[in-house]
């Protein structure tokens, strides 16, 4: 049985209905592994690296960096080993788009990884897959295999000098084993906290050598650019973020799953036009654009872009497309007692201010759930994350500070009826 | 090569690749003159760049910047004073105590604590949150010698990095992560090594005590006063923490050439040798009975004095033989070579026996004597040569400095060695199996009752002075033997004279080379090497 796609399908999903996509056989029916074939035998790894740039391909991620510019960061005529790492980590809330890829496309996902290594010269790429992800992790290990006896991978690839090895390492499920040093120190055999940088893993990366880490959805682009240019690439999406990429829609909608549009389709275009709008005819009260970690936007804003550089006039961003739709029932302020009890229980505990205060936000928040809040607390709770902010080792606190920012920039109004009214106005179905 | 940089308006010359903490650390003006404050940064532990206090604000970099682990370059602006440093360490002090206990009045940190010292410096006095504090337990045995009380605990992971890159031992990690974290020893293997304590001693909090301090003593009774290790021959620098003239504790003392800031366990006990019962109280003579009775000092001179005569009469110098102190300072050494020179004896007639024990790689020494090295650099002979004359008869006295010459690394407690002899004159610090025996005993004071210099394992000098006076009358080995040298009439011992350390240590470089310019008042309070020596 095909899977059943309801959602507007571009290059990266286009087969995911068909499930001999996800052999090496149906990867190669429509044109599998000739991206990889004509990088590494037409095309010098700095061309590659330029086409990348060229084609403006951001980061899928969370943080949207430049992925060229990444690659271009490894150091080059030195002997030391170099190593790729896929971030198949997927643990932000509210984001499941690189199961899909993962479980969906794997051939894919694996043409990409051969190109990036061929283009930074890694020998080896560790594909750090989240620890519940299963399915992922089985399809994954297949589609490694395959990909080994038919010669895609191993000595030799495809027939040139260059040789590559994947290997599959399954995370032990921590939020913060996504940060990509974080990831490193896991992938290492040790606790999952993020290394001080500099420096940074291109120079020294897991086990110590350079290293470059990548989003699952990062990779699975890559050979759609060399096969079809970075013109056409960036012919898609907007000028600043071209090309597509997966949006996870869920929450109050009535067709909730993963959209494959271009950069920059509004969001009022995704949750409405895509997603069916809210069920029971209800309004929308908020979303959260990117993923939990992402600043929430009001009702009034949908009009957004999904893209960078118009989200970030909004105060938020696009982070990793994970789309959280609230309507007009739901309390902000459980909102966010959801959130900070999430960051508060992963914060891996190194830095002061996150570990301190990702732990008296929650607090301040359950407290005026509760109907115990007190006059001051809103400026407390703005004050605690404004000195998360910037000033630790990762962007965990940032991450943890934002939505709590983004819901008292939006909706003051929730919380100071619970101030006013010492308990929630929201019904009492929902407990935390 | 070296890059200049500017702090608060200063010019500073520094090291390239430091940090700026290292950087100011080298000059000697972090904490003193430059205030930057820190708890994860330890000049002698790897960088962890976790607390985040040590912000501070560089020219042309947008965010702060974490002193710890920001390299300088050529130019460097940096801002330790500025409004937005002030606001970040307000920030990170108040996340800090949002949830420590502030138990104070029952923490033996306090006083001498960073989370104390800094909340007042950088803090601000009242607390915004109403928020429970996290409850965890206050009592955790991490090892034979180390408590924790989780509770007070601030993370800043020293003792997790002092465990693995100090003793290499790594008994310490934190558990669980974000506000859940605890410092903890794996199960089965608790915090156990010869190191253990120095723990508590970079602890910033009052999170690890050390199970012999903890209660004894508040800190601000006491004075912590400059001094050297007698544990072993590596001079580890100390503080010791005396009250009520009493020493209370030993803590490592930073001296960058000797211990950096570490002392071993066993060398930070030895504190309870000064105070110790079995301490030689007075002077004692064997009298007709057979039996060690008290005695006036005058008294023992005679008697001392009166076996070395006959001693000498009967068979000249060769008839005394001589142990001299690895324990008793260069001065006293320095009066033994005059009393031995006096009699006729050369110094090398002397013979200096050294308890041994274990060592390592890293300060434990396997001599067990403070001053070792610079009995032997006075020109003292082995101990064998002057045994052997002692089991052959032609040695009629022993007179032992500090020696407990029947001890296993000796004579093994094989009294019939010392049959032939007619006398043992003891200088001794405590009570030992050669005291039992002994026909004079002087009791002497301790390396840390006195003023005075150790050479340590390395041959480098350094100074001692009296920590604490003894509660019963002791000597200097040195002032003994001036005394003794009187009573016999020695050449040169005609005038009576009063012991002066200052002035016998002026004379060491005198007499000797090696100590050429180095004497009590020139080593300062870290030490001089021995000419010819690089320690």
């Amino acid at each position: 049985m095909g899977l059943k796609v309801p959602h507007t399908t571009n290059y990266l999903t286009e087969h995911f209905g068909d499930d001999g996509f996800v052999s090496l056989k149906g990867y190669e029916a429509q044109g599998g592994y000739e991206a990889a074939r004509k990088a590494l035998t037409r095309m010098q790894p700095e061309k590659l690296i330029e086409l990348v740039k060229d084609s403006g391909l951001q980061g899928r991620g969370g943080a949207g960096f430049p992925t060229g510019l990444k690659w271009s960061f490894m150091p080059k005529d030195e002997d030391r080993p170099r190593f790729l790492v896929c971030n198949a980590d997927e643990s932000e809330p509210g984001s499941f788009k690189d199961r899909i890829l993962l479980e969906r496309g794997p051939h894919q996902l694996i043409e990409g990884i051969l190109i990036a290594a061929w283009a930074v010269g890694a020998e080896k790429t560790f594909l750090y897959i989240r620890g519940e992800y299963s399915e992922p992790a089985r399809v994954m290990q297949q589609a490694i295999a395959e990909a080994g006896e038919s010669g895609y991978l191993g000595q030799g690839a495809m027939g040139t000098n260059f040789s590559h090895e994947v290997v599959l390492v399954r995370g032990g499920g921590a939020y913060i084993c996504g940060e990509e040093t974080g990831l490193l120190e896991s992938l290492e055999g040790k606790k999952g906290q993020p290394r001080k940088k500099p420096p940074y893993p291109a120079e020294f990366g897991a086990f110590g050598m350079p290293t470059t880490v990548n989003n699952v959805e990062t990779f699975c682009h890559v050979p759609h650019i060399v096969r079809r240019g970075a013109e056409w690439f960036r012919g898609i999406g907007t000028e600043k973020s071209p090309g597509t990429t997966i949006f996870g829609v869920s929450g109050h909608v009535v067709r909730p799953g993963l959209y494959e549009l271009p950069l920059g389709t509004s969001l009022e275009q995704i949750v409405f036009g895509h997603a069916g709008g809210v069920p029971g005819g209800r309004e929308i009260k908020g979303v959260i654009p990117g993923g939990m970690s992402m600043p929430i936007l009001p009702a009034a804003e949908l009009d957004v872009p999904m893209a960078n550089e118009s989200l970030r006039e909004r105060q938020t961003m696009l982070g990793t497309g994970g789309i959280m739709v609230m309507d007009d029932t739901t309390c902000m302020v459980r909102v966010g007692c959801v959130i900070a009890h999430f960051f508060r229980d992963e914060s891996c505990g190194q830095c002061t201010q996150c570990r301190e205060g990702t732990g008296w936000m929650e607090k301040i928040l359950n407290r005026i759930e509760r109907g115990a809040g007190e006059e001051g607390d809103l400026e407390i709770l703005l004050d605690v994350s404004a000195k998360m902010e910037g000033a630790t080792i990762c962007a965990f606190a940032d991450a943890a500070a934002w939505p709590i920012q983004g819901l008292l920039r939006h909706f003051r109004d929730d919380f100071e009826m619970h101030l006013r009214h010492h308990r929630c106005p929201f019904h009492e179905g929902f407990r935390l | 090569m070296t890059v200049r940089i500017t702090v608060d308006g200063a010019a500073y010359e520094v090291e390239e690749g430091r940090t700026l903490l290292q950087a100011l650390d080298d000059l000697g003006v972090l904490m003193n003159g430059v205030e930057v404050p820190h708890y994860c940064w330890h000049p002698k532990l790897s960088i962890d760049g976790s607390c985040r206090l040590c912000q501070v604000e560089v020219e042309g970099v947008p965010k702060l910047q974490i002193a710890c682990d920001t390299r300088v370059t050529d130019g460097m602006v940096v801002h330790t004073k500025s409004e937005r440093v002030r606001k970040a360490r307000e920030g990170v002090m108040e996340l800090l105590l949002v949830n420590h206990p502030l138990d104070c009045p029952i923490c033996d940190q306090a006083g001498e604590c960073k989370l104390q010292d800094y909340a007042f410096e950088y803090g601000v006095q009242h607390s915004r949150s109403r928020e429970p504090r996290r409850a965890l337990e206050k009592r955790v045995e991490l090892g034979p010698t180390i408590v924790l009380d989780q509770e007070r605990c601030i993370l800043c992971r020293r003792c997790v990095r002092f465990c693995r890159e100090v003793p290499g031992t790594g008994e310490l990690v934190v558990e669980n992560r974000g506000d859940r974290s605890v410092i903890a020893a794996f199960p089965g293997a608790p915090l156990d090594n010869d190191y253990s304590m120095n723990v508590a001693d970079i602890c910033p909090v009052g999170a690890l005590t050390t199970k012999d301090f903890r209660f004894k003593m508040r800190v601000w009774f006491l004075d912590e006063l400059p001094g050297v290790c007698t544990g072993c021959s590596a001079g580890c620098n100390i503080h010791a923490g005396v009250a009520n003239n009493r020493v209370y504790r030993y803590v490592p003392r930073r001296n960058d050439a000797v211990n950096e800031t570490w002392i071993c366990d066993a060398g930070r006990m030895s504190y309870r040798e000064i105070g110790s019962a079995s301490r030689i109280h007075h002077p004692q003579v064997r009298g007709a009975d057979g039996r060690l009775t008290a005695a006036g000092l005058g008294d023992a001179l005679a008697v001392a004095a009166a076996r070395l005569r006959a001693a000498i009469e009967g068979g000249g110098a060769e008839a005394v033989a001589v142990l001299a102190s690895p324990h008793a300072t260069n001065e006293d050494l320095l009066a033994l070579r005059r009393f031995l020179a006096a009699l006729g004896a050369p110094p090398e007639s002397a013979g200096v026996a050294v308890p041994t024990g274990a060592s390592d790689d890293l300060l434990l020494r396997e001599e067990k004597a403070a001053n070792a090295f610079g009995a032997r650099a006075l020109g003292f002979g082995g101990a064998d040569a002057v045994i052997e004359r002692v089991r052959s008869g032609a040695a009629r006295v022993l007179l032992a400095l500090g020696h407990d010459i029947l001890a296993p690394a000796h004579l093994r407690g094989d009294v019939s060695a010392l049959a032939l002899l007619d006398g043992v004159i003891l200088l001794d610090t405590h009570r030992s199996a050669l005291e039992r025996i002994a026909h004079v005993v002087f009791p002497a004071r301790h390396a840390l009752e006195k003023l005075g210099t150790l050479t340590n394992a390395a041959g480098r000098v350094q100074r001692v002075q009296p920590v604490v006076e003894p509660a019963f009358a002791a000597w200097s080995e040195g002032e003994i033997l001036l005394r003794l040298g009187e009573a016999l009439a020695l050449p040169g011992f005609e005038e009576p004279a009063a012991w002066d350390p200052h002035a016998v240590s002026k004379s060491l470089g005198e007499e000797l080379p090696a100590f050429a310019g180095i004497d009590v008042d020139s080593v300062g309070h870290e030490g001089l090497p021995l000419r010819g020596e690089s320690a």
